[in-house]
């Protein structure tokens, strides 16, 4: 099995063979992004392999930093501007900010130029029926002007298309007729046939720029690993890090324009289930930032949009992921006071913090590991970097603040470890969840280094390092069932009434998606969910589950018991003498994928390993403290480890405080404890 | 007191003047210059008549065409 994850800088691919992990690392490329992955599968080896998973942030990149492809937008006339207003929603330091300016409007980048956003003459009303016919001499006309402009791709987004297609259809066809098949086409009915025109916009115009994007290059990425010997299934993952095959993905591209940190969460769930617990804090501490997220009962929390930018949103299936900048690579500064600050900038990987001895002169969170002594100089990152232990102490002692230096480099690790507890905990509180119900995660390369120390400052019930901490978002990859889905809208108030209409979309949805999947489909049971609201309200509950079975006027009674009990799950309050309203009706298939074994092994009883060496930890108290050094791979099951302690390994090291202990779980898996706890 | 006369167009359109050249992106050779209120303000721009892509945008003076007595004297 290989996953690879294609960064802005790197692509990563990992391979699983008979349970050994093998993985390397291909510097990106914005002008041939398929090279790299082609040649990340030849190092490691492809021939026999059942799935090639792949992961990019190429979309996302692409939209943020505008390399996009010149494309046009049509909609109805005197909409065009849909797409430029967004949901109107001014982030708060903006509020008060008179030459703030939306990123994707006209007067900063717009996705779309104002030229290239063209009003069609026609109106479907909110009921299906016409107000204003298609006026096809007038399409044709700004159709022609299109064609003059070379436009590679046209967004076709009409209001109330997703009530009754036929406009954009025929619309479809003039374009067809007009621009030729080479021009790509993406129509909101098929794209997402959603309620709420400015999300179907945005999603129709991310749709047709994926095609463009994605279009050549899975092409040529299926060719050319099928000639390194490739014969199994090339999968892409969505803003869930679920995977689609790659020619699903193409059916509606705007899902896979960004997988990245859900990966990470998947993986947290696939160890929760070996390990036998579904409450989970995820976080994953990168060189930047700490991406938080939270599973409850073996399940992430998904969205329904996903937002690119701010306020540019589009309709796909998202983990709901929150960072905050504090990473390994955090900067170190003195604020206007004088008090030592950590993040948000970060050193990047150039120059990197001072003791890669890059030339970075300013002081990271890694540089105080260093000096604390928790970081081997000569063993970083499988010994490929020796750290300049002397370089970290200068950029310390450079800082302009009159606190002594060893308080310097405590703060900087007490600081960058508050503002990681400090997310965790909004995390918590935004779901309504109790910390002490849960497991914190500490993934990343830099995340079992720093989180443990969250355990001091947060009611957690245990920190978990999973094995291979550093690879553990990349093994996401191949952690990971293939989902099919497929939402439409209808706003329907739910009663004995209207079950046979809702019912019916459901049966056609379902139709439709085994259609799609094909004889792999079959016995697979299709869950259904909807978005509803109360009668009136402009928001929706989503993802309320559907009893099995079908739908009719014996069983809307628990459709909408079912929703209120939802609705009191998120809000607190429940209204039962409130009609409920379905506005989005969800279908999804999973089809199990090969997946990374987690294999227990044999229990084992307590066991305390004598330390291979040991260390001064220096700064975290008043006084240096004597503290262990481990390796991970020498410690057996059911071995614990009282701290001060490192456990190295050659991508991270976990520090165990004073007061804490760790111990190894059958799954190769580190567990952290307070002392009192143990 | 201030006379001005009645308009007695149905619509008023800002005065275009026309400029030498095509359009970049579709080729028409009808560009024209004039002054347009837009997000950020007023702007001279140079627009293509055709598909009104801007051809170059300058920021005009903040109040656009009215100029307060003050900053003249």
């Amino acid at each position: 099995m290989l996953g690879v994850d294609v960064g802005g800088t790197f692509t990563d691919v990992v391979c699983v063979r008979d349970g050994r992990i093998a993985v390397t690392k291909v510097p990106s490329s914005r002008t041939d992004p398929a090279g790299p992955v082609v040649e990340g599968a030849r190092r490691l080896g492809v021939e026999g392999a059942t799935v090639f998973n792949h992961a990019s942030t190429m979309g996302l990149n692409a939209v943020i930093e505008r390399r996009l492809p010149k494309i046009a937008f049509l909609t109805t006339d005197g909409f065009r501007d849909v797409l430029d207003r967004g949901t109107i929603h001014r982030p708060l330091d903006a509020q008060t900010d008179p030459a703030w300016r939306r990123p994707f409007g006209d007067a900063a980048r717009p996705i779309v130029p104002r030229y290239l956003r063209r009003g069609i003459v026609e109106r479907m009303r909110a009921d299906g029926t016409v107000f204003r016919p298609l006026d096809e001499d007038q399409a044709r006309a700004e159709l022609e002007l299109l064609k003059r402009c070379n436009v590679e791709g046209v967004a076709i987004c009409l209001i109330n298309a997703y009530v009754d297609d036929t406009h954009e259809r025929r619309l479809r066809e003039l374009a067809r007729e007009v621009l030729g098949d080479d021009v790509a086409i993406s129509i909101s009915s098929e794209v997402s046939p959603l309620a709420k025109e400015y999300a179907r916009s945005s999603t129709t115009v991310i749709d047709v720029l994926m095609k463009i994007l994605f279009g050549a290059y899975s092409q040529r990425l299926d060719r050319e690993l099928r000639e390194l010997g490739f014969d199994g299934a090339l999968n892409f993952a969505d803003c869930a890090a679920t995977l689609l095959p790659w020619d699903e993905a193409l059916r509606k591209p705007y899902r896979i324009v960004f997988a990245g940190p859900a990966a990470g969460t998947i993986s947290s769930v696939r160890l929760g289930e070996a390990m036998g617990t579904g409450h989970l804090v995820c976080a994953d501490v990168g060189g930047t930032s700490t991406d938080v997220s939270l599973v409850v009962d073996g399940r992430p929390f998904v969205r329904t949009t996903f937002e690119l930018e701010h306020d540019l949103i589009i309709n796909a299936l998202s983990t709901e992921v929150s960072s905050v900048g504090a990473g390994g690579g955090s900067l170190v500064t003195v604020s206007h006071g004088g008090g030592i600050q950590v993040g948000p900038g970060s050193a990047g990987a150039d120059p990197g913090p001072a003791c890669y001895g890059r030339g970075g002169t300013v002081p990271t969170v890694t540089d105080a590991c260093l000096l604390m002594g928790i970081l081997d100089p000569d063993g970083f990152a499988g010994g490929e970097l020796a750290l300049d232990v002397e370089a970290a102490r200068a950029a310390f002692a450079a800082l302009d603040t009159p606190i002594p230096y060893g308080e310097r480099v405590a703060t900087a690790f007490r600081l960058a470890v508050a503002h990681m507890a400090e997310e965790i905990t909004d995390v918590c509180v935004r779901h309504g969840v109790d910390p002490r119900d849960f497991s914190l995660v500490a993934y990343g390369a830099a995340g079992p280094m720093l989180l443990p120390a969250a355990l001091e400052l947060l009611p957690l019930k245990e920190v978990v390092v999973p094995p291979h901490p550093g690879l553990f978002s990349a093994l996401g990859l191949l952690s990971t069932d293939l989902v099919y889905y497929d939402s439409r809208s209808a706003y329907v108030v739910l009663s004995p009434d209207t079950a046979a209409e809702i019912d019916a979309v459901y049966a056609e949805m379902e139709r439709e998606l085994r259609e799609r999947v094909g004889p792999v489909a079959e016995g697979l049971p299709v869950r259904r969910s909807f978005d509803g609201r109360l009668l009136g309200q402009s928001w929706e509950t989503p993802f309320v589950q559907l009893p099995d079975g079908p739908l009719d006027a014996g069983t809307i009674g628990e459709v909408v018991a079912r929703f209120h009990d939802a609705y009191e799950a998120r809000n607190g309050n429940r209204f039962e003498y409130i009609p409920v309203e379905g506005v989005t009706y969800r279908v999804e298939l999973v089809v199990p994928a090969d997946k990374v074994p987690y294999v227990p092994a044999d229990a084992a009883g307590p066991t305390t390993p004598q330390p291979e060496a040991t260390f001064t930890l220096e700064h975290l108290a008043r006084d240096p403290l004597q503290a262990a050094i481990h390796r991970r791979e020498r410690l057996p099951v059911g071995a614990q480890v009282a701290g001060p302690a490192v456990i190295r390994e050659d991508l991270s090291t976990t520090f165990v405080l004073p007061g804490q202990r760790a111990r190894v779980g059958r799954l190769g898996e580190i567990v952290i404890e307070r002392e009192e706890q143990a | 007191m201030h006379s001005f006369p009645r308009p007695q167009e149905r619509h008023l359109h800002v005065e275009r003047t026309p400029v030498e050249g095509a359009c970049p992106e579709c080729g028409a050779p009808d560009l024209a210059a004039y002054r347009v209120l837009s997000e950020g303000g007023w702007w001279d721009v140079v627009k293509c008549q055709r598909c009104l892509a801007s051809v170059r945008r300058d920021p005009a003076p903040p109040l656009g065409s009215l100029v307060p007595l003050g900053t003249t004297v």
